[in-house]
């Protein structure tokens, strides 16, 4: 586990938010592995009790928020709410549900009545 | 159209909001941005269920709205029918009689004009000229006023002197000539039809009068605040039940446009949400070219909060 590239920067977040340790660990290597983000950078998310994660998607300008959570998880809107003043009130953040067989699915959250794309 | 600051009846009965007039119903579509859904049937294709007409049935969301903007008022449909006086039953049975005497004149000149057409007897013409003199001497009778309305005047004028005491039946009678008879949808031309004593301008007093319930919950309330917050920003709505929320948005006029958005009510900020929600309801969104509309209540600062749900597009 020490020996996985990611853990050094992950295992503050994963000492001090255990419960979501796994869905952190998934959600970082996937965006910076599959996703082949930039500049990403993780952060704490006090209020939602968990870390989030900041980058650059490759050829893209704008940073991006993506906060990790698993499937079994119960949220709310206040704790969407949460994540979006803790992150300096992005536009939208993504959140990323992870399930146990590790496969995850990113979904765009927009404050306010956001029309969908042509 | 011109604006009408008359406040439109809705006709409460059993606790369902219904419209029967067609001018309101155009009033409450091109001023007021709601639509209702069309429930009554055709009388004469009462089977098919595609083209529908009055009443219009409102959604209960619809109804709390109309009346907080005092657009209009509600009506408890079944009290407003009086026992009408004898004198306008009277009246009533009156115009009924001289409608129908109308009708029996009017045929009987058809008949004669097709009879003449197709050369019938001069015998048969004298005995046909009889008899409707015969019918329209019987029908000047003056109806007695005790009189229960159900028969038709022909049926009644040959059961008085019938020495039988069962009544006869139309149908064994030569006589009987069919005419129309016109079943008003709205009782509103009834002289016995009250609405002053049965017209409530506010949701509360017409929950106190037991009318009408809704919202009496916090689920209700939600529904209500939601479906007003999204009216007042100009869009129009209807049921979600096809999208799996609960209402579509509409950027205008539903006939006119496909919907931008499904929303839920979310009874509180609290309320528990669940990543699978998200997930379903943002994936059908994508795929239908819609957003998904997270839309909760805060019933202590009687607010609407709203958050967008789309596919990310990775991952």
């Amino acid at each position: 586990m020490e020996a996985h590239p990611s853990y050094h920067l992950i295992s503050p977040f994963s000492t001090k938010y255990p419960r979501a340790a796994g869905s952190l660990f998934l959600a970082y290597n996937d965006i910076v592995y599959s996703q082949q983000w930039t500049d990403v950078e993780v952060l704490d998310l006090e209020p939602c009790s968990r870390a989030a994660i900041r980058g650059r998607r490759p050829n893209a300008e704008s940073t991006m928020n993506v906060v990790p959570c698993t499937l079994s998880e119960l949220i709310s809107l206040e704790w969407l709410e949460n994540a979006f003043v803790s992150l300096d009130n992005p536009p939208e953040v993504f959140l990323a549900i992870t399930s146990e067989d590790s496969s995850i699915v990113y979904y765009k959250i927009s404050r306010g009545i956001v029309k969908p794309p042509l | 159209m011109t604006t009408d600051p008359r406040p439109i009846p809705i006709r409460i009965a059993n606790q369902r909001a219904y419209i029967w007039d067609v001018d309101d119903i155009a009033v409450l579509r091109s001023q007021h941005r709601l639509c209702g859904i069309l429930a009554g049937t055709l009388p004469h294709l009462s089977q098919q269920n595609v083209f529908l007409g009055v009443p219009l049935l409102l959604m209960p969301e619809e109804v709390v709205l109309l009346v907080e903007k005092k657009f209009a008022v509600l009506v408890d449909d079944p009290k407003a029918h009086q026992a009408p006086t004898a004198p306008q039953l009277q009246k009533w049975e009156e115009e009924r009689e001289e409608f129908a005497k109308r009708h029996i004149v009017v045929n009987d000149t058809k008949i004669n004009q097709n009879a003449a057409t197709r050369s019938i007897s001069e015998d048969a013409m004298r005995k046909r000229k009889e008899r409707m003199e015969r019918k329209a001497a019987r029908s000047q009778q003056p109806a007695p006023v005790d009189m229960i309305p159900e028969e038709s005047p022909a049926e009644r004028a040959e059961a008085t002197p019938a020495p039988d005491s069962r009544p006869s039946t139309p149908s064994s009678n030569a006589n009987t000539v069919a005419y129309p008879v016109i079943i008003e949808s709205a009782s509103s031309t009834l002289e016995w039809y009250d609405t002053s004593a049965t017209t409530y301008d506010a949701i509360e007093a017409a929950q106190a009068a037991g009318i009408w319930s809704y919202p009496s919950n916090l689920s209700e309330r939600a529904r209500c605040g939601v479906f007003r917050g999204l009216w007042e920003q100009g869009y129009f709505l209807g049921g979600g039940i096809k999208f799996g929320g609960d209402y579509l948005v509409y950027p205008g006029d539903p006939l006119r446009f496909h919907s931008h958005f499904v929303a839920t009510v979310i009874e509180s900020p609290v309320a528990t949400l669940r990543p699978m929600e998200i997930v379903a309801h943002g994936r059908l969104g994508t795929a239908t070219k819609k957003s998904h509309l997270l839309c909760g209540w805060n019933d202590e600062k009687k607010d609407v909060s709203y958050l967008s749900i789309e596919w990310a597009g990775f991952g």
